[in-house]
């Protein structure tokens, strides 16, 4: 048994004939941080998914914090692991505070929704916000789920789409934060620039991992083309 | 503004206000009678008023937040027309077993509410919310039609099973015959009180409340047999009602905010105002000419549907 908080090992998933995840690698450390990067439709969503235990049907080796998340029980799962999906939904419209009640750790609500500028809304329905207010207080509430960061495993899909910049700083510092305490943070993100200051790099094309390593050696010209159509970040 | 403990106090009082009132009120007039002989012989169907009220209000609210609809209600989406199927093939078929033995009715009306809250997850589960609407009206319309059709072949129970289709069955209330399926509602309401926090979770959506640490399989399995149990019950003493279970939650959603550990007890406390002014107006409207408390609900209620269809439509 090792310390690793995230292994996969011939990761693969299909639906209706389509391969979404193909023999999908890697290990990940306490600590580490790591941008999971490709074009629309590599497999980006469909790992996170796979690694939250939402998708049982996966293949091949997966254990999340020592668990492997399609059989463990989704208490357990999410004991020490967080799962920020990209498009966040709530039925009922709740205003902010609301939202905030369903917090792990009120005190934690607090001090995110605090620096992710959300104080001032509290009092407003989830309607009357903007898609990026509405995307920082579900961020917030991800946040403030987690009990104890050392070992833990956060899975962040596009967590800065629809921010501000401001906010968007706020989420980088989050995520560097939380790998200093000892949380392994994988985070999937269309944005060039902040994948390329992550010390690891995972790229997906078509489900299969075509890359990992430092972004200096992952972007090369012929992915960031492939990724991004453009120069290298 | 939200609302909070306070007026959740002053609901319950209110209601005691009212229960009193409808002790009181009779299609012969108004008085508790000499030595309050009136009185007792009404406190049966007020009772059964609010135990079924209570009931049917949290088992909406449940049924709205189990599939993230505004329109989920028991009495629309088919559990009650379940339920009442199950009672008419008891009393159609076997209706010396059903009067000989306590717990045969509302033995039959969990089986009947249970068999069609089941197809109602398998078949509307997934999809907008008028999916579920449909194949719960659907459903609705399939039990009515076995309802009926056992009540042609049964004379004997025709008439009870014809009352209990148009909600009338507050009437008949003994004692004898609502200490059973009251029982029942309080059970179920309690239970159902505990599904509040994974009921919240879920407005977030499947995935991020299993996520987050939602059992969604164990969750469906209690909120179901949950919601039929206090449908099963609640259809036992009042018979087939529709409205309540789509009204009390959006008021309570509208008063005390969208949290289920609000949601839950206010709308069982808004159920069983709702379902106890509606049969007190029925009986003191038109003095001499009682109304059932179904029609009086769908007086209010159909409205407020039409209301929600088009909001939710927009």
């Amino acid at each position: 048994m090792d310390d690793a908080t995230l292994r996969l090992e011939r990761v693969a998933f299909e639906v209706a004939g389509h391969r979404l995840l193909d023999g999908v690698g890697g290990t990940m450390w306490p600590g580490e941080q790591v941008a999971l990067v490709g074009a629309n439709g590599a497999g980006k969503t469909t790992l996170l998914r796979a690694v939250a235990g939402l998708l049982p049907t996966t293949t091949g080796v997966l254990s999340a914090t020592g668990l492997d998340p399609r059989t463990a029980s989704p208490a357990d799962s999410a004991r020490r692991r967080v799962y920020a999906p990209q498009h966040p939904d709530c039925a009922w419209n709740p205003t902010v505070a609301e939202l905030g009640e369903l917090a792990a750790q009120p005190a934690a609500w607090l001090h995110w929704s605090e620096r992710l500028a959300l104080t001032d809304l509290a009092a407003r329905p989830l309607a009357t916000l903007s898609g990026g207010e509405r995307k920082a207080a579900h961020l917030a509430l991800s946040f403030a789920t987690l009990t104890e960061p050392y070992g833990a495993l956060l899975l962040l899909d596009e967590p800065t789409a629809a921010l501000d910049r401001r906010r968007q700083e706020i989420v980088h510092q989050a995520v560097r934060a939380f790998a200093q305490a000892g949380a392994t943070v994988l985070v999937a993100t269309h944005d060039a620039d902040w994948a390329s200051s992550f010390p690891r790099v995972l790229a997906l094309e078509e489900g299969r991992v075509i890359a990992d390593g430092p972004p200096a050696t992952v972007f090369n010209a012929e992915l960031v083309r492939a990724i991004w159509g453009g120069p290298a970040p | 503004m939200r609302l909070g403990r306070g007026a959740l106090v002053g609901g319950l009082a209110l209601l005691l206000l009212l229960s009193a009132g409808a002790l009181a009120c009779g299609s012969s007039g108004l008085g508790f009678g000499e030595g309050g002989g009136l009185a007792w012989l009404r406190l049966p169907r007020v009772l059964a008023a609010l135990a079924a009220g209570g009931a049917l209000g949290i088992g909406g609210a449940t049924q709205q937040g189990l599939f993230r609809n505004p329109l989920a209600d028991p009495g629309l989406t088919g559990v009650f027309g379940g339920a009442l199927l199950g009672l008419a093939l008891m009393l159609g078929f076997a209706p010396a077993f059903a009067w000989g033995h306590a717990w045969a009715l509302p033995a039959a009306a969990f089986g009947g509410a249970l068999g069609v809250s089941s197809l109602l997850v398998v078949i509307g589960r997934d999809g907008p919310p008028h999916r579920l609407l449909l194949t719960g009206l659907g459903l609705n319309a399939f039990a009515a039609a076995g309802t009926l059709l056992i009540a042609n072949l049964a004379p004997e129970s025709r008439e009870l099973l014809l009352n209990g289709s148009f909600g009338d069955w507050l009437g008949m209330a003994s004692p004898e015959l609502i200490v059973r399926p009251a029982l029942l509602c309080l059970l179920a309401g309690g239970l159902l009180w505990t599904l509040a926090r994974p009921l919240d979770l879920l407005a977030l959506g499947e995935e991020a409340a299993q996520a987050a640490g939602c059992d969604l399989r164990r969750l469906r399995r209690r909120a179901i047999l949950l919601t039929a149990l206090a449908a099963a019950a609640a259809t036992c003493l009042v018979g087939q009602m529709a409205f309540v279970g789509l009204l009390a939650p959006h008021l309570a959603r509208a008063l005390f905010g969208p949290r289920h550990r609000w949601v839950l007890p206010v709308s069982a406390l808004l159920g069983a105002l709702l379902l106890l002014l509606a049969d007190t107006a029925g009986r003191a409207a038109i003095p001499g000419t009682p109304l059932s408390a179904a029609a009086v609900m769908a007086l209010l209620g159909a409205p407020l549907f039409i209301w929600i269809a088009r909001r939710s439509h927009g």
